[in-house]
């Protein structure tokens, strides 16, 4: 029997030429960065000092930033989710707001509300909270980026949980918080996964605002991002490739980790 | 048993609404899509703001929550909680309300029973047929022994064979719980097998339902 093709696939043929694009550049990238280290180069990158200073700064302040960013994230998500009220597109706004602003103008602006001589900046100091230049600086700059990420994750994830389900579980006779908690939030788990890595991806990346806040001090508050900057900038090439291929290689990590919850929700739909 | 009485109710659809069910007694409220049906059982639940007074056994509950009102509530969907196996889905509402020192586990058994849905106590409520969800649902709402049971078109979206069974299930269970029931459909036949006292609803407002001379099941149906 002969196999009908596809009744768009002249269009479908074309579209692969900027899909073959993409997919080349990006590998093309990661190739360059892994050719760039040499077998002894990446010996010595294991026991490298900065490098695992970097290593253990990143993943400290990010899984820090992310519990923040979901604790502050998951409640507002649900809230914007769950209510109307007047400007709640406007806030709503406001929110999306620190993901499309460059993190270089986010940390400016967090400097100049957080600085020494801003009453704010003050008060903090007085209670023996140093936010700048130190790694509290490197959380705050990530949790503002992650939680909203967070937020607008989260939001999508309560909408897609049919409102009757907690109005029932209320009926049965679990108080609003125990609904939440035993069944909203249970429903919502995989979108509110994929809000987790999503977050935690965006805050172990995370550069410009942290450079604004935090600065860019070796073995103080030098994250694997700040690594990379620092090095190339010293002329320490192999040094920050290795930063760079760890960068990629927790990236990739979360990606895939993403992608299996995907599947194991799909597969746990259709049991 | 429980009494329930609504005195000059108003909402968005509902104008002046009242009406009286004896302790034990079954009322089908009979009416047409958007009459206001499901708007009357949820504001009894709790679920929709109203004017007007909801007593049961003559005690206003207006100001209580809806998890403290103990009533059952079954509708078309069901909303089984899909994370959630049919027994542990029966086993929710217990976690939060005293059980005479029964252990809780016994109570969910004793409730899929009642339904005859024991075999589905492990299954996750994506795996059930349309007649299966029904059973467990049934099982949740009744495990806590609620005073007051209110049904949202329960059964209209099964095929007729298992409404029917489901229906004669229904009826024998009730009769042996004593539960006051409040049954809202569209279906006359339903109405008719399920309440002991048929009532319509038309804009807004409740009348003794009068049966049209010839309605048979092929006519409701």
């Amino acid at each position: 029997m002969r196999r009908r093709s596809h009744p768009a696939r002249y269009l479908l043929l074309a579209c692969t030429l900027p899909l073959v694009l993409l997919a080349l550049t990006i590998l093309g990238a990661i190739l360059a960065l892994g050719l760039e280290l040499s077998a002894p180069a990446l010996a010595s990158a294991v026991g490298d000092e900065e490098l695992a200073f970097a290593l253990q700064l990143s993943l400290k302040t990010s899984l820090l930033s992310l519990l923040l960013a979901l604790l502050l994230g998951i409640p507002t998500g649900y809230l914007l989710s769950r209510s109307r009220f007047p400007g709640k597109a406007l806030l709503e706004t406001l929110l999306d707001l620190p993901m499309v602003t460059p993190p270089l103008v986010a940390g400016t602006g967090l400097l100049f509300l957080l600085g020494r001589s801003t009453p704010l900046g003050q008060g903090l100091s007085n209670l023996g909270l140093e936010l700048l230049f130190s790694p509290a600086g490197i959380v705050l700059a990530q949790t503002y980026v992650a939680a909203s990420i967070v937020v607008r994750s989260a939001r999508a994830a309560f909408d897609r949980v049919d409102p009757d389900y907690a109005a029932m579980s209320w009926t049965l006779g679990l108080a609003p918080g125990w609904t939440f908690l035993l069944v909203e939030i249970p429903m919502a788990a995989p979108g509110l996964a994929a809000a987790a890595i999503l977050g935690w991806a965006r805050a172990l990346g995370e550069f410009g605002a942290t450079l604004m806040l935090a600065g860019a001090t070796r073995l103080h508050t030098e994250t694997l991002p700040m690594a990379v900057f620092l090095n190339i900038a010293s002329g320490e090439t192999e040094r920050a490739v290795a930063c760079a291929l760890i960068l990629l290689a927790l990236a990739a990590t979360l990606l895939i980790a993403m992608r299996l919850l995907a599947w194991a929700g799909k597969r746990e739909a259709t049991a | 048993m429980t009494s329930l009485t609504l005195r000059a109710i108003h909402c968005r659809t509902l104008h002046d609404l009242s009406l009286t069910l004896a302790a034990g007694e079954s009322v089908a409220i009979l009416g047409p899509s958007g009459s206001g049906k499901s708007t009357l059982l949820k504001l009894i639940a709790g679920l929709l703001p109203y004017r007007g007074q909801v007593c049961m056994n003559g005690v206003a509950i207006d100001r209580l929550p809806p998890h403290r009102r103990q009533l059952g509530y079954l509708s078309q969907e069901q909303h089984l909680f899909p994370h959630l196996s049919v027994a542990h889905n029966v086993l929710l509402p217990l976690l939060f309300c005293a059980t005479d020192g029964e252990p809780r586990r016994q109570r969910v058994a004793r409730a899929l029973a009642l339904t005859q849905a024991s075999h589905l106590a492990a299954y996750r409520p994506g795996r059930l047929s349309g007649g299966e969800r029904q059973r467990a649902a049934l099982a949740r709402c009744l495990v806590r022994g609620p005073r007051l049971l209110l049904l949202d078109e329960p059964f209209s979206a099964l095929d007729l064979q298992t409404r029917q069974t489901l229906w004669h299930e229904f009826i024998a269970l009730r009769e042996a719980a004593a539960i006051t029931t409040l049954l809202v459909t569209h279906d006359p036949l339903e109405a008719r097998t399920l309440g002991q006292r048929v009532l319509q609803l038309h804009h807004g407002r409740l009348y003794p339902y009068v049966d049209r001379p010839g309605t048979t099941a092929a006519h409701a149906i």
